[in-house]
C-alpha cells in the first residue's frame, strides 16, 4: 500500500489522496452517480455511496456485521511500525468488546442496558450543564478577539461533558483530558499510533477499574454506575465495562469536535445562513444543527463486514468482504435531498444519515444535538462579526473522520 | 364531538432506527421492511408516543385527526 506521494496522487482509487481528503463530496459524489457500489482494489473494500443503498445496508444488520475488528484479519492500514504488531493485537482485543463492534443478540442486551441513560429526555437534563460549559469556554476566549475553534471550544467541550457523565472529580479532569487525547489516535494514520493509543487504553483501564468497584458497592447516577449494574446483571463482563467506558470518552470526542468545527465553517462560508441563525439563535439552532450534520458530517464513512454473500445492483459482495458506506455521499444524494449541495439551515425534513441508521443508530445522538445547538446558539448570540482568519484549512488524512486540524476565527 | 386521534407513521421518512420502539415498545414495532409500524394506530397517544414523535430522528411520527388527517402533534 505504501507508495510515493506522486504515485498516490495519480491513483484514482487512493482514498487518502490529498484532493479526496480536501473535498470528499466531489470524489464520492462522482462514485455515487457512476458506480454506487464500487470495489476499491487498493483499499480492498466496497465503497457504498447512494442514500437508498446505505439505508438498506444498515437495516440488514444480519447480512452486514459490525464485528469488523474481530472478524477482519487484514493488517492495519495505513501500516504501523512492525515492532508494534503485538500492540495492535492488544488494541484489537480491547476494541472487539466495544458495544458498536457487536452484533445481535449480544448487541441488543448491551444496548438495552445503556439505553435509558441516553434517551432524548434523559439527555435534555444535560442541556444546562452544556450551556454553562459553552459560556465558560467562550468567556475565556472572548477578550482575545480570536480563537482556534478547535482548541478553545470544540475539543474541550465534549471532554468536560463526558467526564462529568462518568462522575470524574474536578482534580482528575486534566488526567482524563490527557487520556482522551491519546484515545484520539484510534482514528489516526501515523505509523507509531498504536503506542499512543495503548497508553490511552491502559490509562483508562487503570483509572476506571477501581471506580467500577466503588460504583458496584455504592451506585450513583453516573454512567459508570449504569455499566456496573449491567455487569452485576450479567449483561457486561468487567472487561466490557472498562472498554465501553473508554468508548464513551472517544466516541463522543472527535465526532463532537467535528460537528462544531465543520458546522462553524459552513456558517462562515454561507453568510446568508449565518444571518438567518443570528436573527433567531434559540429558535433556529435545532434545524440548523441537522443541516450542519447533513452538509458536512463529522463522520464521513463507517465500516461493516459481509456475513454472507449478497447481491446488489448486479454486484456480488462476498462473505468476509469489507464495506464502507459514506454518509458524506448519501447526505448529498439528489434522489433523497432537494438541491443537496446547498447549505439550508431551515431544511425540513432532513433525514440525513450522519448518525447512521438502524439498530446501531448513534447512542449519543441526542447529546451531540444538544452540544451543537448550544454552541451555534452561543456563537450567534455573542460573536456576531465572526469571520475566518485563514483560508489555509487542513483536514486530518482519515477515511472515516472529517476532522479539521484547526479553525482560526476572529470577531474583534 | 371529540376529535378521534390516530398515530401516523410516514414510511417515506422512516429510516428504521427503532428509536420509537425503544421509547414506546408497546405501540411501535418493526415491520418486514425493517421500518417501524404502529401496532394500534387508534390507541390513545400517551406520553411515550408524544416523546417518540418529538424525538423521531426523521420526524416520521405524528398524531393526526382520524377524520381530516390534520396533524395535531408535533
Amino acid at each position: 500500500m505504501a507508495s510515493s506521494p506522486t504515485a498516490a496522487a495519480a491513483d484514482p482509487e487512493d482514498l487518502f489522496a490529498p484532493e479526496v481528503i480536501a473535498d470528499p463530496y466531489a470524489y464520492f459524489g462522482r462514485l455515487r452517480e457512476t458506480d454506487p457500489i464500487h470495489w476499491n482494489p487498493r483499499a480492498e473494500l466496497w465503497v457504498v455511496t447512494r442514500y437508498e443503498d446505505v439505508v438498506w445496508l444498515v437495516r440488514y444488520h444480519e447480512l452486514f456485521s459490525s464485528a469488523v475488528i474481530k472478524t477482519d484479519r487484514r493488517p492495519p492500514h495505513p501500516p504501523i511500525d512492525p515492532e508494534d504488531a503485538p500492540l495492535f493485537e492488544q488494541v484489537r482485543a480491547f476494541r472487539s468488546d466495544q458495544l458498536v463492534e457487536n452484533d445481535r443478540p449480544p448487541h441488543q442486551s448491551m444496548r438495552n442496558a445503556v439505553h435509558e441513560y441516553f434517551t432524548p429526555q434523559a439527555m435534555e437534563s444535560w442541556r444546562s450543564f452544556v450551556r454553562a460549559a459553552v459560556t465558560e469556554l467562550l468567556d475565556e476566549a472572548e477578550p482575545d478577539g480570536r480563537m482556534d475553534v478547535l482548541e478553545a471550544l470544540a475539543a474541550p467541550l465534549p471532554v468536560r461533558v463526558i467526564t462529568q457523565m462518568m462522575g470524574v472529580p474536578e482534580e482528575d479532569r486534566e488526567h482524563l483530558r490527557h487520556l482522551a487525547d491519546r484515545l484520539l489516535y484510534i482514528n489516526r494514520g501515523e505509523p507509531d499510533r498504536m503506542r499512543h493509543l495503548m497508553e490511552g487504553i491502559r490509562g483508562m483501564i487503570e483509572y476506571v477499574s477501581p471506580k467500577v468497584d466503588e460504583r458496584t458497592a455504592a451506585p450513583s447516577d453516573d454512567f459508570i454506575s449504569v455499566l456496573a449494574r449491567a455487569e452485576k446483571e450479567g449483561v457486561f463482563t468487567r472487561h466490557q465495562v472498562l472498554v465501553n467506558t473508554a468508548l464513551l470518552l472517544f466516541a463522543g470526542h472527535e465526532t463532537t469536535m467535528n460537528l462544531i468545527c465543520n458546522g462553524t465553517l459552513a456558517f462562515l462560508r454561507h453568510p446568508d445562513q449565518w444571518e438567518r441563525l443570528r436573527a433567531d439563535p434559540a429558535g433556529a439552532s435545532r434545524l440548523a444543527v441537522e443541516e450542519c450534520l447533513r452538509y458536512d458530517p463529522p463522520v464521513k464513512s463507517t465500516q461493516r463486514i459481509a456475513a454472507e454473500d449478497v447481491e446488489r445492483r448486479g454486484k456480488t459482495i462476498r462473505k468476509g468482504d469489507r464495506i464502507r458506506w459514506f454518509m458524506a455521499a448519501a447526505n448529498r444524494d439528489p434522489r433523497a435531498f432537494e438541491d443537496p449541495d446547498r447549505f439550508d439551515i431551515g431544511r425540513q425534513p432532513n433525514p440525513h444519515v450522519s448518525f447512521g441508521a438502524g439498530i446501531h443508530y448513534c447512542l449519543g445522538a441526542s447529546l451531540a444535538r444538544i452540544e451543537g445547538q448550544e454552541v451555534f446558539r452561543a456563537l450567534a448570540e455573542r460573536l456576531d462579526s465572526l469571520r475566518l482568519e485563514s483560508e489555509e484549512l487542513e483536514y486530518a488524512p482519515s477515511i472515516q473522520f472529517r476532522s479539521l486540524t484547526s479553525l482560526p476565527v476572529a470577531w474583534a | 364531538m371529540a376529535r378521534e386521534h390516530r398515530i401516523a407513521l410516514d414510511h417515506d421518512l422512516c429510516m428504521g432506527n427503532g428509536q420509537c420502539i425503544l421509547l414506546a415498545p408497546g405501540v411501535f414495532r418493526h415491520n418486514e421492511n425493517r421500518q417501524s409500524e404502529v401496532t394500534d394506530p387508534a390507541a390513545a397517544p400517551g406520553e411515550t408516543v408524544l416523546q417518540a414523535a418529538i424525538y423521531c430522528p426523521t420526524g416520521a411520527i405524528s398524531v393526526v385527526d382520524a377524520l381530516t388527517g390534520e396533524v395535531l402533534f408535533p
